[in-house]
């Protein structure tokens, strides 16, 4: 008699134990999720580590993000800041302050509670310059420290220096404090969760913790009982039982695997690859779904000239806004996306990224391919004649030529590069166009300054904030012109940029950074070029996916950046 | 022979030191260094940027880089990777042991195929099998290897939709699962069984350039040895043709290939080349490429280093092999 008492007790401790989950909203609720299955997916290159401090990149963060909770980070069907493992925030202090609530009865998967104290010692290991994180950049505003502190055990608070606007996002990950407490404090936080550890011994807090990892093949990861998410019919999720990765090292291998019906997921690089898919599925050969140029990627590729050449006739030159229109007026965008992307990709003209909703606007200057006007600009600054070799020629007789490079072994920046060059060379503007090496590029860039002019991409993401490197006068990536002397406008960008920062108001925030890309657009500092097209497919037996429409770049195909929706139909 | 033994192990020291510098002097030489990629990105500060060389300890002199790298060798440690944080032969060891099953199978298929064909090759000359092998021979050597794979892929898929299951798999070196459970649950003779089956194509993509080459060495040797002296006097003798040429000719024809085993040596720890890329096998050849992209010092020298010293040994092999196949060398 005594049993059903007890178990009655146990299952009351675990409903109050999960009194705070987190809602996960499924992109078609009409659809009526399956419990178990395996969901496989693919990565170029495996991850180096499972140490959230050591990750330097996607490969391994890609899987870490699974496993380690973070704050907030941006609702998948709004944009808007979003809480993950905080479930709530208050603003205080004129934006000076924001505490966050976390969620009580989350667990480990080893069953101990997240608490403030793994948050506030996750902030501590990550702001420590001698620990060598990727995040450290959140820790730190303009050179003054982003403090951390706990208020009760489920309560933290956040301390800046100054307003700032993408404070919400707090994207960095949470580590359980007690299985990392002693390893930082002899110094040894690196050498934790390398790629030879136990799987078991690597504790999640997110929706799956990690099975088996065989280094260059593959990492399976299964379901985490203790995840704090459910969907909205209470559902605990994930609905999966694992997530497996294959590590293909080559795009069309991985292809031959999606065709083969031996991946759940695929994004198709070009229009070749996207006609292959197509005729498959046709054939009746392999039951998928494409969406051939859904959405554009955030990658950027610009070209951008050297003011701060040796050659002060060229540095007069690239100064000049009639002759950076005059370029821009020979990029012939329809030939790059047909040629170079393959015919599956958009013109851009600004620099916020066309996925980035919240603040990209179209309503911007646009120097169109027109080579007769491009003429007409040029010989308004004075290269009026041509010499001998059909090269414009100013008033002294010196020709309009100059040097372009770009990342050696990138098809598309490539053959963009050939196309702008080669139109250029049609009215009379000498570009010699030779691409080297990208680590030879990014010394020229920021080192040597003994460039003319160079095209290449910049990182994208959705917060413009996190630009300022590039767009702020003293910023490290303000790579066209490094001073002294700057143009008005580079100083009203500053002025935007600074203000975007710090602007607390959505709709505020938008304005300025809608004229932000206005004045860009108009003035051309870089001047962009086309975006390549994201062109999803998947198996047709996957579930929890985003519809056509609602597939964004930003997100991939399903919500929340890891597949916590996803299920396989039986 | 002690003493020349002894003398040519002396000589490995200064190679190995020459070979090693020059090596990591390469990879400095080239711009940019493991954190390079970061500086474009926007999000990252210059002071940042500079703590990130100082942990890694890529602000110091790149001789003082050098001089650590080889007093941890010399301790029989090689260096922590960059990117994994963890020591270079425990990424290593995995990659190689992988590597290997690709690199035994297919000197193993080399050799059982081109030997014989060779042989045939060369008893025939000028006859339609003759031809065909040698054509064969062009296509082998003319075929760029990574394309060669990316084929065979595609004729993987290809046999897959005629037959209607899978009877080569499309890539990697094992299955997820086998009998419907995980792949670690099977028994071992099943776990090695599946990995075999995925490296009937991988093989026969990184042999066949091989088989080519030794078909035609193993050809060019057996014609020559027929034309010799000893062969016509065997044959004045009045042996039996099998006889002449198995004993004779053959045991003459294959001395240089015998002494080229020792060759093999550091074949084996070197991985079997894009193949691996494109076939999705995970050996050496990815985790190498992937390092120089990055510039993972240590990995790229790990490697390095470990082929250096069983190059050398390899060829010190060779030599001794030689001398013991080839009664008319002797070393002093």
């Amino acid at each position: 008699m005594k049993k059903p008492i007890w178990i009655l007790a146990v299952l009351a401790l675990g409903a109050l134990a999960l009194a705070q989950p987190k809602v996960f909203k499924v992109p078609n609720a009409a659809e009526n999720p399956v419990f178990g299955g395996d969901f496989r997916d693919w990565t170029t290159s495996d991850p180096k580590t499972f140490n959230p401090f050591v990750a330097k990149e996607t490969s391994s963060t890609d899987v870490i993000q699974l496993m380690l909770p973070t704050l907030t980070d941006y609702d998948p069907y709004t944009g808007a800041p979003e809480g993950l493992l905080a479930k709530s925030w208050e603003v205080k202090n004129n934006g000076l302050t924001i505490v966050f609530h976390l969620r009580e009865g989350a667990k480990w998967s080893d069953g101990q509670p997240i608490t403030a104290d793994d948050v506030v010692f996750s902030a501590k290991v990550h702001s420590d310059p001698d620990v060598g994180s990727n995040s450290i950049k959140s820790f730190e505003l303009d050179g003054s420290p982003i403090v951390w502190t706990k208020i009760d055990d489920y309560t933290v608070q956040a301390d800046f220096p100054k307003p700032y606007a993408p404070a919400l996002i707090q994207g960095w990950y949470i580590v359980p404090k007690h299985v990392f407490e002693k390893a930082y404090e002899s110094g040894k936080v690196a050498e934790m969760w390398d790629v030879g550890t136990d799987p078991a011994a690597v504790v999640s807090g997110g929706p799956f913790m990690l099975d088996q990892y065989v280094q260059g093949e593959r990492v399976v990861l299964k379901k985490n009982p203790n995840f704090w998410g459910v969907d909205e019919k209470g559902n605990q999720l994930p609905y999966l039982d694992r997530y497996v990765f294959t590590v293909v090292a080559d795009r069309n291998a991985a292809m031959a695997k999606f065709l083969a019906g031996e991946l759940d997921l695929y994004a198709a690089s070009d229009a070749d690859q996207v006609s292959q898919i197509i005729e498959r599925i046709d054939d009746g050969k392999l039951d998928a779904s494409i969406f051939p140029n859904a959405d554009v990627t955030t990658g950027t590729n610009f070209i951008f000239f050297n003011w701060n050449s040796d050659d002060p006739w060229k540095a007069q030159l690239f100064r000049n806004k009639k002759f950076r229109q005059a370029m821009a007026h020979l990029m012939d965008k329809d030939s790059m996306i047909e040629l170079a992307l393959g015919g599956l990709g958009q013109p851009q003209w600004s620099p916020i990224s066309i996925p980035v909703k919240q603040f990209f606007t179209d309503d911007v200057a646009k120097f169109e391919y027109d080579p007769a006007k491009a003429a007409e600009l040029l010989a308004e600054i004075g290269f009026r004649s041509k010499n001998a070799q059909g090269v414009l020629t100013d008033a002294a007789g010196r020709p309009l030529e100059f040097r372009l490079s770009t990342n050696q072994g990138n098809n598309v920046r490539e053959k963009i590069a050939q196309i702008f060059a080669e139109d250029a060379n049609k009215i009379g503007v000498n570009v010699k166009y030779a691409p080297i090496a990208f680590n030879e590029l990014v010394r020229q860039i920021l080192n040597t300054r003994d460039f003319d002019a160079i095209l290449i991409g910049l990182t994208g993401g959705r917060e413009p904030a996190f630009g300022r490197n590039v767009w702020e006068l003293d910023g490290p990536l303000h790579m066209w012109n490094y001073g002294p002397d700057f143009e008005s406008f580079e100083i009203l960008i500053d002025k935007l940029m600074k203000q975007g920062a710090t602007t607390l108001e959505q709709s505020k925030r938008r304005e300025i950074y809608v004229r932000f890309q206005q004045v860009v657009a108009e003035n051309l500092p870089l001047a962009y070029t086309v975006a390549p097209a994201y062109n999803p497919a998947r198996l047709n037996n996957v579930g929890g996916l985003f519809s056509k429409d609602q597939i964004n770049s930003l997100e991939g195909q399903y919500p929340y950046n890891y597949p916590v929706t996803v299920f396989k139909k039986k | 022979m002690t003493a020349y033994i002894l003398r040519r192990f002396l000589h490995l020291i200064p190679t190995f030191l020459g070979a090693t510098f020059l090596a990591f002097l390469v990879i400095q030489l080239a711009p940019g260094d493991f954190i390079t990629r970061l500086e474009l990105d926007p999000s990252y500060d210059r002071s940042q940027i500079e703590n990130f060389r100082r942990l890694f300890g890529l602000d110091q002199p790149f001789t003082v880089q050098y001089a650590k790298w080889l007093s941890g060798f010399l301790k029989g440690y090689l260096g922590l990777s960059l990117s994994y944080q963890t020591d270079v032969w425990s990424v290593l060891k995995p990659r190689i042991l992988n590597s290997m099953v690709l690199v035994v199978a297919s000197v193993l298929f080399i050799y059982v195929v081109s030997i014989p064909i060779g042989i045939y090759s060369a008893l025939r000359q000028y006859s339609w099998g003759d031809r065909f092998w040698t054509t064969f021979a062009f296509f082998g050597l003319a075929v760029p290897n990574f394309f060669f794979a990316l084929l065979m892929l595609y004729f993987a898929l290809w046999l897959k939709d005629i037959v209607g299951h899978e009877v080569f798999p499309i890539g990697g070196m094992r299955s997820l699962y086998i009998d419907g459970a995980d792949f670690f649950e099977a028994p071992k003779w099943k776990q090695w069984l599946n990995i075999l089956w995925h490296a009937v194509l991988p093989v026969i993509v990184a042999g066949t350039a091989g088989t080519a080459g030794l078909m035609r060495v193993m050809r060019t040797q057996m014609l020559e040895t027929k034309m010799q002296d000893y062969v016509r006097t065997a044959r004045a003798k009045g042996l039996a043709e099998r006889v002449v040429i198995y004993k004779h000719i053959l045991r003459n024809a294959v001395i240089p290939i015998v002494a080229s085993i020792g060759f093999l040596l550091p074949e084996l720890f070197g991985g079997a080349g894009f193949v691996e890329i494109v076939m999705a096998w995970p050996g050496l050849t990815p985790l190498i490429l992937d390092a120089i992209f990055s510039i993972d010092v240590y990995i790229i020298m790990g490697s390095i280093s470990i082929s250096v010293v069983l190059l050398m040994i390899g060829n010190l092999l060779s030599d001794l092999l030689l001398a013991w196949v080839d009664p008319r060398i002797r070393y002093r």
